[in-house]
């Protein structure tokens, strides 16, 4: 199996594309972690969707709290790493979605779009890096998105954060490369689930008719891109992006 | 309130401006207030400012009717081109002309965006207002068959799904399987099904609302008056309590409505804003259509000519009762109908309680009108979207103190379609937008004496018949409905109010 016997913790796994890549590194053999930030039930029916994709049925870890609360991802990296013995793989998925205009965009609305992506990343990736280059070897991947990729209708602070991303994952790769540590970008387009299951059905259209493969991507698709970044077959990519938008 | 005093055709032919001094505006064909026969009209301005409509018919004499309080807003409106976009149905050929070709004909200008269904000629009312005829006795229930038959030429003619099915009367909760109709109406994928009602059986009846609520149904409800002697005068009975119980009802069990109030001048027109304001607190309300009284039909006709009211007049009346929140140039026409019949404001609506604020506030009035012309009802496009951006930065951009406010509630609305919490479904986006607006429709019914051709052939409200015809309503209410043996204990013959007789000259058209 692709990950099997990988320790993955994945940031805001409770719903959307989050927990399809916890479903499928379950299925793929993976140990998984994930945490989530409001809903316990959401949480509660991932825990039980993932433990049902595990092949050996192993119950997910999940921790509640903001990715942006630095001792929260102390308490839940040190829990890991303790239950653990160490940590393989982080993917920095947390996110936050907010649909203004600049007009209607106030500084606390950057504050937190910066907070959730950028800091939390920085935050979880710190956290996590210690046993990584411990272990000289671990799997970064960031989830990004095709709006800081194409010059696309998007609100400013979600691009200027995903745009944040693409740099961090450069730098950072090019820092911990010397300990095997793969530092990677996801970017999708727009998916079945998250923004794209909202969007009203004007704009759906506008996507799919501009978009070469002529539909929305699935949260299923980008998950088990992800399973390959982060797994032993990926034995020389670091510092890059991916972007699965369907050839928009 | 003040009784509106009877004014006789003599009377009123007494304070008519004289033909002679007006301008002339346009030309069309109208009927004879007695006989009904087709009858060449003029429309004029005034020097006072009014438009009067003149008409001779030969045996009748002279008429005329006053059409606007303003020469200026009735120009101005009637030279907007409306949407065209003819029925693709036309089975009739030209023969004897408007409107006595119906229906449609090939010379009608304006596909059916609202299907009129007619269900059942029973009602537990007798309105001093009511428009059309009605009987209870051997009452007339539409079939299933023939339901089903009017569904099918609904489709083929819009070439898919129906967007929206109204059911009318009499009164259409009397019709022993409507909820039937509902479900087929459903099953048939029409979109939206709006039921007018008066509401009696409603305020009874808490488990049929809930049904209602759970089919989706919305409801048309008339609502003239907050005032006993009002209501009394134009419904016939003491209804307020009712309607306010029904109401109760439909807020309690989430049903889509529309307040129906029929303006009448001396009656109601002052009470236009309290209505307003009272429907803007109830979020079971959509839309508040307001009427101006026409006098066709089994009561109408004989109630009192001196209630008239324009479409001016109720626009500005909305202005003054509302103490400016909405004002005559937040209105725009219906693309989809001739310009002089409905128009139409929308409000976003302040969550927190604020008062309304109108559209075109953000986006100006003929943006609102390039939205609104594929549908009666305002719809999510990219082109509203963007006029609402741009709208947004103009308001941010500019010193308004009201900047704040405005603002508010759009990046409120905004939160609450895009949630942060849960991705929510595409349904339940478009029922928040659905939610955040109100819309207030002022729509403009024609009798014999203010019948305009010009107007009908741009009818988008039609009445259905199982065959597939379909008749304007307003010549259905006119010319139509009193020949129907479903509708009249002793129904009326084409002609039989002239004798018979061709009462124009052989070039226009004639009633056969």
């Amino acid at each position: 199996m692709l990950l099997a016997g990988k320790r993955c913790l994945v940031t805001g796994g409770s719903r959307g594309l989050g927990l399809a890549m916890c479903k499928a590194f379950a299925r793929h053999g993976a140990k998984v972690a994930l945490t989530y930030r409001r809903s316990d039930q959401d949480a509660a029916d991932a825990v039980k969707a993932v433990q049902a994709e595990s092949p050996t049925e192993q119950l997910p870890l999940h921790f509640k709290g903001s990715v942006s609360d630095a001792a929260h991802v102390q308490q839940t990296v040190a829990q890991l790493t303790a239950e653990w013995g160490g940590i393989d793989v982080l993917v920095n998925n947390a996110g936050v979605t907010q649909i203004v205009p600049i007009a209607l965009l106030d500084e606390a609305d950057w504050d937190e779009m910066l907070a959730v992506h950028v800091k939390g990343a920085y935050l979880f990736s710190r956290a996590v890096l210690k046993s990584m280059i411990r272990q000289k070897r671990g799997h970064i991947l960031s989830i990004g998105s095709f709006s800081s990729e194409r010059m696309i209708e998007s609100p400013v602070h979600y691009a200027a954060a995903k745009s944040a991303l693409r740099g961090f994952t450069e730098a950072l790769g090019r820092e911990v490369g010397r300990y095997n540590i793969a530092v990677n970008l996801l970017s999708p387009g727009l998916l079945d689930v998250g923004l794209g299951q909202m969007l009203l059905p004007h704009r759906i259209k506008e996507y799919v008719a501009q978009c070469p493969l002529g539909r929305l991507g699935t949260a299923a698709e980008v998950a088990e891109m992800a399973a390959f970044l982060v797994s032993e077959e990926n034995t020389f990519m670091t510092g890059s992006k991916v972007v699965l938008d369907g050839g928009l | 309130m003040t009784t509106p005093s009877l004014v006789s055709m003599d009377e009123q032919r007494a304070v008519a401006p004289s033909l002679a001094q007006g301008e002339l505006l346009h030309q069309t064909t109208s009927l004879c207030r007695q006989c009904k026969n087709a009858v060449p009209a003029q429309v004029c301005a005034q020097p006072s400012g009014e438009v009067w409509m003149y008409k001779t018919c030969p045996e009748h004499g002279a008429q005329q009717v006053r059409l606007s309080t303003s020469a200026d807003w009735y120009q101005k409106t009637r030279a907007i081109k409306p949407y065209e976009v003819p029925p693709k149905n036309m089975p009739r050929q030209i023969e004897l002309g408007c409107p006595f070709d119906c229906g449609a004909c090939t010379q009608h200008a304006q596909k059916v965006r609202l299907p009129v269904v007619t269900i059942t000629s029973a009602c537990n009312l007798d309105c001093p207002i009511c428009y059309v005829h009605n009987k209870n006795e051997g009452a007339f229930h539409m079939g299933v068959e023939e339901f089903q038959n009017i569904l099918t030429h609904l489709k083929a003619e819009a070439g898919g799904d129906v967007d929206l099915i109204n059911f009318t009367g009499g009164e259409p909760t009397l019709h022993p399987h409507f909820l039937a109709f509902l479900e087929l109406a459903a099953e048939a994928g029409v979109h939206r099904v709006s039921i007018c009602t008066n509401g009696i059986r409603l305020a009874k009846d808490e488990a049929l609302v809930k049904r209602l609520g759970e089919l989706g149904a919305r409801i048309a409800l008339s609502f003239d008056s907050f005032e006993k002697d009002a209501d009394y005068l134009l419904q016939g009975a003491h209804l307020v309590q009712t309607k306010l119980r029904c109401l109760e009802l439909l807020e309690k069990y989430k049903v889509d409505t529309t307040l129906i109030p029929v303006m009448t001048r001396g009656v109601n027109e002052h009470e236009i804003g309290r209505i307003l304001e009272y429907a803007w607190q109830l979020s079971c309300v959509r839309h508040i259509e307001v009427h101006t009284i026409t006098y066709t039909g089994q009561s109408g006709t004989s109630f009192d000519r001196s209630g008239r009211i324009s479409m001016y007049e109720v626009l500005e009346e909305i202005e003054r009762t509302t103490a400016g929140l909405l004002r005559p140039a937040d209105f725009v026409p219906s693309p989809c109908a001739h310009p002089l019949c409905y128009q139409i404001a929308y409000l976003m609506m302040d969550p927190s309680g604020g008062k309304p604020i109108p559209l075109t506030r953000f986006v100006d009035p003929e943006t609102l009108y390039e939205c609104l012309q594929d549908h009666l009802y305002i719809e999510p496009s990219r082109r509203l979207e963007a006029a609402m951006l741009e709208g947004v930065d103009r308001i941010w951009s500019s010193d308004d103190p009201d900047a704040e406010r405005a603002l508010h509630l759009i990046k409120d609305l905004l939160a609450r379609v895009f949630p942060k919490e849960r991705a929510i479904t595409q349904a339940e986006a478009l029922a928040v937008l659905e939610r955040a607006s109100k819309a207030v429709y002022v729509h403009s019914h024609m009798d014999e004496e203010t019948f305009d051709t010009e107007r009908i052939v741009q009818c988008c409200d039609s009445n259905c018949y199982a065959d597939g015809t379909t008749i304007p309503v307003c010549t259905y209410n006119i010319l139509y409905r009193e020949k129907e043996p479903h509708f009249m204990l002793q129904p009326a013959v084409w002609n039989q109010r002239s004798g018979g007789q061709r009462a124009v000259p052989k070039s226009l058209p004639v009633v056969r």
